[in-house]
């Protein structure tokens, strides 16, 4: 086995056939259910973009510049935060704390909270393009500056030079894979953030259009919207991965790092620590909120400070009635966000694992996952539910969509990124497939599935929530859109809270995991 | 490109012509035009048409104020807005303006332009919905937030809410085309609108006609405005009154001008304009036309504070404040 089989690959006849079978049955889908005003075939699509080819036009172009916008401002600020994370190590947990805190705050409620922040214009979708994006990217360079070989870096501290070089000719150059997949993640993000943004009052643009079409029963201009919008996602995809195919991703160096043994700090000692930092976070995320508030001299009929929070769950008479609509809500949404998020991660890893022992297969449901992936959610999440009914299964499918992609991505990455040699030895002893899956390419895969599984947490939660927004209209999605009608900003602002919350929680209880098995698998990965 | 261009002659005369109007609006020669906003509820269309008139017509800019028109969403917050300031009106309702009062906004309802709720409960003419006591037994498509609105027509036609099943669902009449419901609450001008263009006819029955008095597409400003900006408040609203009796004159028009003011918002021109006409009988009554555009009374105001306290709003007459429309009529 000389050549290594890139699912990436172009492969024209192959990814040409899945598209013929994938239109032919979607074709199908819509004659089957063309009195249900759910699906518009693809000839009907076409024929929507056709007429109103320059309309669509003009609204992608808004949408597309405010997402590219919020993209560039989102990855400017997530390399920023990995320098500082890598030059200060100490810093780091409270860096990444604050980072993922922001990141798991729900689109919906931080939607409308911007307008009032920015008014009239692009404010909000840039914002909120940026929210999607930033983080991960930063997960994806945090994972790949420390992919490096400590042989390399040993070689930068024999010619004497510093952490500097060390960044720049080493650590730099190992994260760019990863820093490609993370644009690649983002770019569908970013586009999603664009359209929620404009939800909250924009002029034009697809979000826009898309309401429009949706209430108007417009079912083919809805699915051209979505069809344009996928493709532009795709194309923001495929111009990321051709980037970094350009700028050569060589072969990935073998990493051997020591198991990380040590001297084993008691279980007291981490607990302490940890504590300790959990409050240092605490601490800095309520400075930055007070700050915000207080900064921007927002108005308090609708921002609220941590004491509003407090007296609205805790002290304030009401608070029994308060928690109780609002945790009812909680425990509605995260009953369907949690089988959503396994079966997510699941298919997204499953899939992997299958196109890579079946390259050939890769090349053809490559295409398919990533225009499924790229059909913005606020279209498909009225349609998923009008098509697999109001019960769990409509959200759930829709959750377990939106973060597959991003976890098959990140698995494939993670495999291509199996060292030549570690393949070469596995081939020179005659290994069957399946236990160079098990023994070398799952191993390598496991550090970016980890850091999938935890950036689907805020994702999965932003599906559900959104789903329920606007398609269902039960749990916290409907919850905290009610704020447009009752002004209760003291619940919208509390939704937030628990949300950001569990989000913060669940990421937390899958890193503890996570560490637990990078601890075998891939001990570079962990930092001390 | 020719049609639009100015010999030097006629621009001169143009802008004498503008200075000489000018010299009988003092307004505008005290001060140069004031930036101001009105802060719609929706997405643009020609729910908002008298609007549109009265900005093109140039009824706003006659009394000296440049109105920019913000467009709301399905996302988007009115209520903050027009405490911040960030816009001098609001298009709210009086079941909104009340649950932002009783959180601490400093409303009044200044003006109402839809007399009658445009609430309907929606249905297929083989399955019809005429009265309240229809709906028991059927399925609903609606949501679960307007639950206390559903209880509010069932409390004043004594039909017992648990006899009608709720599905949540989104703002779109696929469900009930689906037959996955038997009726849908919706607004008058718009779902049954969309269904009657894609060729779908539907039954429509009014919740004002059965006795649920909330107003909608109300003005409001804050206390503060109404204190001090007084003269902008008026002219805002001579303008929006005489905007709306155009449209009245001519809805086709304003379908017309909706479209080529917005042509991004992919509207088209039949919704449109079957829109405009079904919004007519909602914003004009024979309180209208024995007072003007916007007016309430007393005795609607009782109305109101009967049916919000129904939606679990307590709310005083206090909320509405006809003042700067007595100045506008007067």
């Amino acid at each position: 086995m000389t050549t290594r089989t890139a699912p990436f690959s172009p492969n024209a006849l192959p990814t040409l056939f899945a598209a013929c079978v994938l239109i032919a049955l979607w074709q199908a889908l819509a004659s089957a259910t063309a009195d249900m005003f759910v699906f518009a075939g693809p000839l009907a699509v076409l024929g929507a973009i056709a007429e109103e080819g320059s309309l669509l036009l003009r609204s992608s172009g808004i949408t597309l510049q405010s997402a590219a916008i919020g993209f560039f401002i989102g990855n400017v600020a997530a390399i920023l935060l990995a320098g500082i994370a890598l030059a200060l190590p100490r810093l780091e947990q409270l860096v990444s704390g604050l980072a993922l805190v922001f990141f798991c705050l729900p689109f919906v409620a931080t939607g409308p909270i911007l307008r009032v922040i920015f008014g009239v214009g692009d404010g909000p979708q840039i914002t909120l393009a940026a929210l999607a994006t930033y983080y991960t990217t930063y997960l994806c360079l945090l994972v790949g500056l420390r992919a490096t070989p400590g042989s390399w870096l040993d070689l930068v501290r024999s010619y004497g030079r510093g952490r500097l070089s060390e960044l720049i000719h080493v650590r730099a150059m190992a994260s760019l894979p990863y820093f490609i997949a993370g644009l690649q993640i983002g770019a569908p993000a970013a586009f999603l953030g664009a359209m929620v943004g404009e939800f909250t009052g924009a002029e034009r643009g697809l979000g826009v259009l898309s309401i429009r079409a949706m209430r108007g029963l417009d079912v083919e201009m809805t699915w051209a919207i979505a069809t344009t919008a996928a493709a532009l996602s795709a194309a923001a995809f495929w111009l990321f991965g051709w980037l970094g195919r350009c700028l050569g991703a060589g072969p990935p160096p073998l990493l051997l790092a020591s198991r990380q043994d040590g001297p084993s700090v008691g279980m007291t000692a981490r607990t302490g620590s940890g504590l300790i930092y959990l409050i240092l976070l605490i601490l800095a995320v309520l400075g930055v909120w007070i700050g915000l508030i207080k900064g921007l001299n927002l108005s308090p009929f609708f921002a609220k400070g941590p004491q509003d929070v407090w007296a609205f769950l805790v002290s304030d008479p009401a608070a029994a009635t308060n928690r109780a609509a609002l945790f009812t809500a909680f425990w509605q949404t995260l009953s369907l966000t949690i089988p959503g998020y396994l079966v997510g991660l699941a298919l997204g890893a499953g899939l992997a694992v299958l196109l890579v022992t079946q390259p050939r297969l890769a090349s053809a449901t490559l295409p398919i996952a990533i225009a499924l992936r790229s059909i913005p959610i606020v279209t498909t999440a009225p349609l998923f539910v009008l098509a697999l009914g109001r019960g769990a299964v409509g959200t759930i499918t829709i959750v377990a969509v939106m973060i597959f992609f991003p976890t098959l991505a990140a698995c494939l990455e993670g495999m291509r990124r199996t060292p030549r040699p570690v393949l070469d030895l596995f081939s020179t002893y005659a290994a069957s497939p399946w236990q160079r899956l098990a023994h070398a390419q799952l191993p390598a895969m496991a550090p970016a599935f980890f850091a999938s599984a935890r950036m689907a947490v805020p994702s999965a939660l932003l599906a559900a929530t959104t789903a329920e927004w606007l398609a269902t209209g039960t749990g916290m999605g409907s919850l905290m859109a009610l704020t447009a009608s009752t002004s209760n900003y003291n619940l919208l602002w509390s939704a937030i809270v628990v949300l950001a919350v569990t989000a913060s929680l669940i990421y937390a209880l899958v890193h503890i995991l996570e560490q637990r098995v990078l601890h075998t698998f891939a001990s570079e990965q962990l930092v001390q | 490109m020719t049609m639009f261009k100015l010999s030097r002659r006629s621009f001169v005369g143009a802008g004498l012509g503008t200075l000489g109007l000018a010299a009988f609006s003092p307004r505008l020669l005290a001060q140069d035009s004031k930036d101001v906003a009105l802060q719609l509820s929706w997405l643009h269309s020609v729910q908002f048409g008298g609007s549109y008139i009265a900005k093109s017509k140039g009824y706003w800019s006659e009394a000296g104020l440049n109105v920019a028109l913000n467009p709301g969403g399905p996302n988007a917050p009115v209520d903050p807005a027009v405490v911040t300031g960030q816009a001098l009106i609001g298009i709210s309702a009086a079941d909104y303006a009340s649950a932002s009062v009783e959180q601490g906004a400093p409303f009044k309802i200044i003006g109402v332009a839809m007399q009658k709720n445009p609430f309907v409960i929606a249905s297929l003419p083989e399955n019809p919905i005429n009265t309240p006591a229809d709906l028991v037994g059927k399925k609903i498509g609606m949501a679960l937030a307007n639950t206390p609105v559903l209880q509010a027509l069932c409390t004043i036609n004594n039909v017992d809410i648990n006899g009608i099943e709720i599905v949540p669902t989104q703002y779109d009449a696929a469900p009930l085309v689906a037959n996955q419901v038997d009726c849908l609450l919706c607004w008058q001008t718009d779902l049954p609108v969309a269904m009657a263009i894609q060729g779908i006819e539907s039954v429509t029955m009014l919740m004002a006609d059965h006795g649920y008095a909330v107003h909608s597409q109300t003005y409001i400003a804050t206390e503060d405005s109404l204190a001090n900006r007084r003269a902008d408040l008026v002219a805002m609203m001579a303008g929006e009154v005489r905007g709306w009796n155009d449209f009245r004159a001519d809805p086709k028009a304003a379908a017309a001008l909706t479209l080529e003011m917005y042509p991004d918002q992919g509207l088209d021109l039949p919704t449109q304009e079957l829109q405009a006409e079904r919004q007519v009988p909602l914003m004009f009554s024979e309180l209208t036309d024995a007072n003007g555009f916007g007016w309430f009374t007393d005795e609607t105001v009782a109305q109101n504070v009967e049916t919000l306290a129904l939606l679990g709003r307590s709310v005083t007459p206090d909320l509405w404040d006809r003042s700067i429309l007595e100045e506008v009529h007067g």
